[in-house]
């Protein structure tokens, strides 16, 4: 199941939950009530669908960190992950914004919905080693390419060089994680970002992904399949 | 390659305070990495120590907590990490 997540394996639960983080991972737009309902016929009740998808969403954040810093396995595996295709084409970015309240409520989960809240808090609410326009340059960018219309597009930002490697920065992590490389954060060390700053946008754009994806995760499970 | 990260050996002040409240945390044996120190993933998170225990927060309360089982869990985070094509 994990060489070919998208493949049919197990049973109809084991497969529902490889549903939910692929489709978490690769388009959360696409979620709908259909999919909804068909989650509930295979055993998984509204806190287990929850459950799935922000701790898919919140693996996407320890993934592009890791990738981010290049950090090696440091624990025992049975199965050794296979090598990583930097030739892979990037996730599509989503073709619509996905708005209005979610099917199952965080609150149920009020820990987790407290830690989220602090961690958001934290990555938003300071102006060192980015400043706050930038930090919101970046969640703008990241809303846009996951769908989250509880976001304003970026669309009216005054464009300057630094925003336009912030840019392309948000893009590479939210879309192409495994593609991240000195080169990613080039464009940035040219504009006097050290390494403290680069992490902080790496930190700020993949922590925005997380929130983003629960948001459109959730709230597309209250839409009709398009 | 990549952005600097400073494991528990290396580390000083703040850094050395948070990886010690981290080294703290109930931890399946599994995950312990054989060096003896902070496991990589919150390595990773080095540069930024203040951080650590807002991911390591939200993470408690979603891989230590059900109603999802452990290898449900793990079923989860593996097939969004192969996705991601991440070895983490």
């Amino acid at each position: 199941m994990v060489r070919a997540p998208r493949a049919p394996h197990g049973d109809r639960r084991t497969r529902a939950l490889g549903e939910i983080a692929s489709l978490v991972t690769l388009e959360p737009w696409t979620l709908s009530r259909a999919y909804h309902a068909d989650w509930h016929s295979a055993g998984l009740s509204d806190d287990d669908i929850l459950h799935a998808i922000v701790l898919s969403a919140f693996f996407g954040h320890l993934n592009r960190i890791a990738d981010a810093v290049a950090v090696p396995l440091d624990y025992q595996v049975r199965l050794s992950p296979p090598p990583t295709d930097p030739t892979a084409p990037p996730l599509l970015p989503s073709p619509v914004a996905v708005t209005g309240r979610p099917a199952i409520e965080l609150s149920r989960r009020p820990a987790t919905a407290q830690a989220i809240a602090a961690w958001r808090t934290y990555i938003f609410d300071r102006d060192a080693p980015l400043t706050r326009r930038q930090r919101t340059v970046l969640a703008r960018w990241v809303s846009l390419f996951l769908g989250d219309g509880g976001i304003s597009t970026p669309d009216d930002l005054t464009a300057n060089p630094i925003d336009g490697a912030l840019r392309e920065l948000a893009e590479t992590i939210t879309l192409a994680p495994w593609k991240l490389s000195d080169e990613t954060f080039r464009p940035l060390r040219k504009h006097g970002l050290d390494d403290a700053a680069i992490f902080d946008a790496c930190a700020v754009t993949s922590s925005a992904g997380f929130f983003s994806r629960v948001q459109v995760a959730l709230a597309t499970l209250m839409r009709d399949r398009a | 390659m990549g952005l600097p990260y400073f494991g528990y050996t290396e580390s000083t002040g703040e850094l050395r305070e948070i990886y010690e409240r981290m080294r703290e945390r109930p931890l399946p044996p599994v995950y312990r990495p054989a060096h003896g120190g902070v496991p990589g993933i919150i390595t990773a998170h080095s540069l930024d120590p203040q951080l650590i225990p807002k991911v390591f927060g939200t993470s408690t309360t979603l891989n230590g907590a059900g109603p999802l089982s452990w290898p449900e869990r793990e079923l989860v985070n593996t097939i969004t990490s192969r996705l991601n094509q991440c070895l983490y």
